[in-house]
This record gives structure tokens, sequence and C-alpha cells, in this order.
């Protein structure tokens, strides 16, 4: 397994890679079930908000990310309606997955595996969407550390 | 059954139709989505999913599968030859036109759509379930060969269209017809590397056919759109293509099955193989 990946993504990677297809597509829909659960919560506050519609994903998302004093991440995200099962998943994996990240280990992450996840018949050329998630938190992350570094510079 | 004038109103039900006529033993409904795993999020009770890549295209080179692995498929879903076979699916049903006409590339005639797809089914509040449904196995006699020269159109074929000055109707989006966009709006790029269209193609973009709540304009609408603006006569031999030859599966059925039009095919090789394809001519404007 990858290194670069964090512990709890490793977790869910090496859960998904011992399932059989059938399985694989149970859990995929159970985790796009969950997807609802990674909005934000009353009350929560956050350093970043990014909400927006872009070109390449049929429906807005917003992706929410506080970073501790200790630089661990949380991620909150919000799909419109018309969002993929697939992105579905895959968003609560991911806010699964880098709960605990630090913004420059996100950015580290490769993206190769969405499809040890996701199963190689799952990913096609259409359904890119899946890697889109992933790019939303990567761009807050580095946002985030732009925005210290500059604050470190004054 | 919907009658909005259509010529072949029988090929279209309404999604009460289809709820009333859920536990009929001749039927089989068949979901057909862009979204991979939006049928296991919930279908309508008794549907089967049919994906397009993985079910109807041969899995190495691009091409459907043989008439015996399409009657293989049919078995499985416990359709046989005489099984009327309903298609829905999400996209304005993009997808259930696709299967559809790929049911008709194989001789399978007695289909028809749900009018409005799983949108409307879902905006209606109507009930979805999870159960994958399991039929006895169907008896398929496969067709001797596919239907490729009556619906389907190629490259060669398209091209000596354009030269004779047939009527091509481009259904994408307006930017990519001008060649602004390689890549449908909203979508992935898909690995075209010329933009435009086919010489002499009109452009009339398949979501000029639907209404917001996805159901299909009335037949009067469809000829305006079609015939006063695009330029279309009853009995033009008329080629439709897209960038896969899914969203132009769609205006095939409304040329087909609403207008009556006699002599429509898909060019399923469209755009990704045209705008690749060394040599071939583009127009932009």
């Amino acid at each position: 397994m990858d290194s670069s990946y964090p512990a709890p993504l490793t977790r869910i990677i090496s859960l998904f890679e011992g399932l059989p297809d059938a399985e694989k597509r149970e859990s995929l829909i159970s985790y796009a079930d969950s997807a609802p659960k990674q909005a934000p919560r009353d009350g929560e506050t956050f350093d970043l908000e990014d909400i927006r519609k872009d070109e390449e994903c049929t429906d807005t998302v917003g992706v929410y990310m506080k970073v501790t004093p200790d630089r661990a991440c949380t991620f909150r995200i919000t799909l419109g309606p018309q969002v993929q099962t697939l992105t579905k998943a895959m968003t609560s994996i991911l806010c699964k997955g880098l709960a605990g990240s630090t913004p420059e280990q996100i950015l580290e992450v490769p993206a190769d595996f969405v499809p040890k996840i996701v199963g190689a018949d799952l990913v096609r050329q259409r359904s890119q969407t899946v890697y889109y998630i992933l790019t939303r938190m990567k761009s807050a992350a580095r946002v985030w550390l732009n925005r210290q570094r500059a604050a470190s510079h004054h | 059954m919907i009658d909005k004038n259509y010529a072949h109103p029988e090929v279209l039900v309404s999604t009460e139709w289809v709820a009333e006529h859920l536990a009929d033993p001749g039927l089989r409904l068949v979901e057909s989505n862009e979204d991979i795993l939006l049928y296991d999020m919930g279908h309508i009770q008794g549907a089967v999913h049919i994906d397009w890549r993985s079910d109807l295209q041969d899995q190495l080179i691009r091409d459907y599968i043989t008439p015996e692995k399409f009657a293989a498929l049919c078995e499985h879903h416990g359709i046989s030859n005489d099984t009327t076979v309903v298609f829905y699916g999400d996209k304005s049903n993009w997808w259930a036109c696709y299967a559809l006409w790929a049911f008709r590339l194989y001789g399978h005639t007695k289909v028809k759509v749900m009018d409005g797809g799983r949108e409307k089914w879902v905006a209606e509040g109507r009930h979805l379930t999870r159960a994958v449904p399991h039929f006895t196995k169907g008896t398929y006699r496969p067709a001797p060969e596919r239907l490729d020269a009556e619906i389907r159109a190629f490259f060669d074929q398209t091209l000596a269209h354009s030269k004779a000055g047939k009527p091509l109707i481009d259904v994408r989006s307006p930017g990519e017809f001008r060649g602004e966009l390689t890549h449908m709006p909203e979508y992935p790029q898909e690995g075209v590397l010329r933009g435009g269209h086919v010489p002499g193609a009109a452009s009339v973009p398949w979501k000029m056919a639907v209404n917001d709540d996805a159901t299909f304009k009335s037949a009067d609408e469809l000829r305006r759109i079609y015939e006063e603006e695009a330029g279309l006569r009853a009995g033009d031999d008329v080629i439709a293509y897209c960038r896969i030859g899914e969203r132009s599966s769609h205006t095939w059925f409304v040329l087909t099955y609403l207008l009556g039009y006699k002599n429509v095919r898909n060019y399923d090789g469209s755009w990704t193989e045209w705008g690749n394809r060394v040599g071939a001519p583009i127009e932009r404007n």
C-alpha cells in the first residue's frame, strides 16, 4: 500500500480491495447514502468555505475546511442534487479518509486510489467527477496554506 | 399511451401507465442511466438494469455486442423476443433512448419509453426499491445480423451524406457545434482533437425536444423545431450525431417515433470519431 495515503484512507482502501465486485458496489451505495451526513452541522465554524459550480461537475459542491492548532483538518461537504452517485460515495470516503490529515498531507494524496475503491469497471471517461472531490479538497488545503504563508510574512 | 399527435403514440407511455402495469407478465422495465450506480440507489419495482457500456458494447473494440450476446443478455433478464420492453432512465431518457435504439439494432420491435424518465417518476414521489428482481430465463432467438444498415450510420456514410448535401442534425450544444468547446458543458474532455461540426449539419440541440419535466414536447412543437426551423421534411433521409451517439439516439427516437420519419440513422461514432479522424472535413460557424 502506498505510504502517502493517510491512515484512515488506507484502511478504507484495504477494505474495498478485499471485496468482490458486488459487495464493493454495495459499500459504495452505503457511502453514497451517508453523503448528506458530511454536510456542516449546526454551530460549526470553518477556516475556509468554498462553494461553487464548476464546469466539470454537474452541480454545485461546497467544501468547508477546519484546521486545528496542530494542523489536523476536518472537511464538511455539501452536494447539489444532480451530483452523481459515485461522487457522493467519494465525498463520504474522503471526508472520513482524510480526517485528521495536515494540509500538506492532503496535497500529497495521489489520486490512484480511486480505481482501487471504485473498481476499473466503474471508472469511465464520463465518470471523472469521482476525482473532482479530491481536487476540491486539495484546492482548499492549498488556499489555506497560501493564506498561512502570506500571514507569516506580515 | 400518450398522444400529443405523435406518429407512433404507442411507443410512449406515462409514469401512471407504468405504475398500473408493473405486474404485466409480458412486459419488462429496463432502467438505463449515465450515473452508473443510480439503479442501485433505487429503481422502479421489477426494473432490470442495462448499462450502455458494460452490457451493450463490445468490451474490446468500439462496437456493439453480437446478436448472440444480445440474446444472452435478454434471456438473463427474462426478456424473450415477444416481451414488450419499456425503457426509462436519467438525463431526460438519453440512455433509455440509446438502449432502445440498441434493442432495435437487434431487431427487437416491441419497445416503449416512459415519458419523463426517472426524473418524472421521482418528482411525482412514486415508489423506488433497491430489491433487484430475478426472472425466469427468457427465450431469445438472436437476429441473423444487426440492423446496422437501417438505423446506424458509419463515418463513410456520414461523409457521403455531407457531400451530397443531405440532412444532418448535430444535437450537441451550440458551443460544441461552433467548435468553441471540445467537450460537453459540465462534462470532462472525452478526447477530441478538433472542434466544429460536420459540413452542412444543422444545429438542433437534443434538449429542444423536451420540456422542463423531461417529457417530450408535442408533435406540433417538434415539427416547428425540426421542420420549420431546421428545415427537415417528412421523407428526408436524416443522420443525427453528437459525441458518442447517446444524445443523438434521443433525437433519432424523436424523429423516428414521434414525428414518423422513416429514414433516420444514428451516427454513433459521432464527434469522438469525426473530430479525431485525419482529413475529416470540418466546418466552424
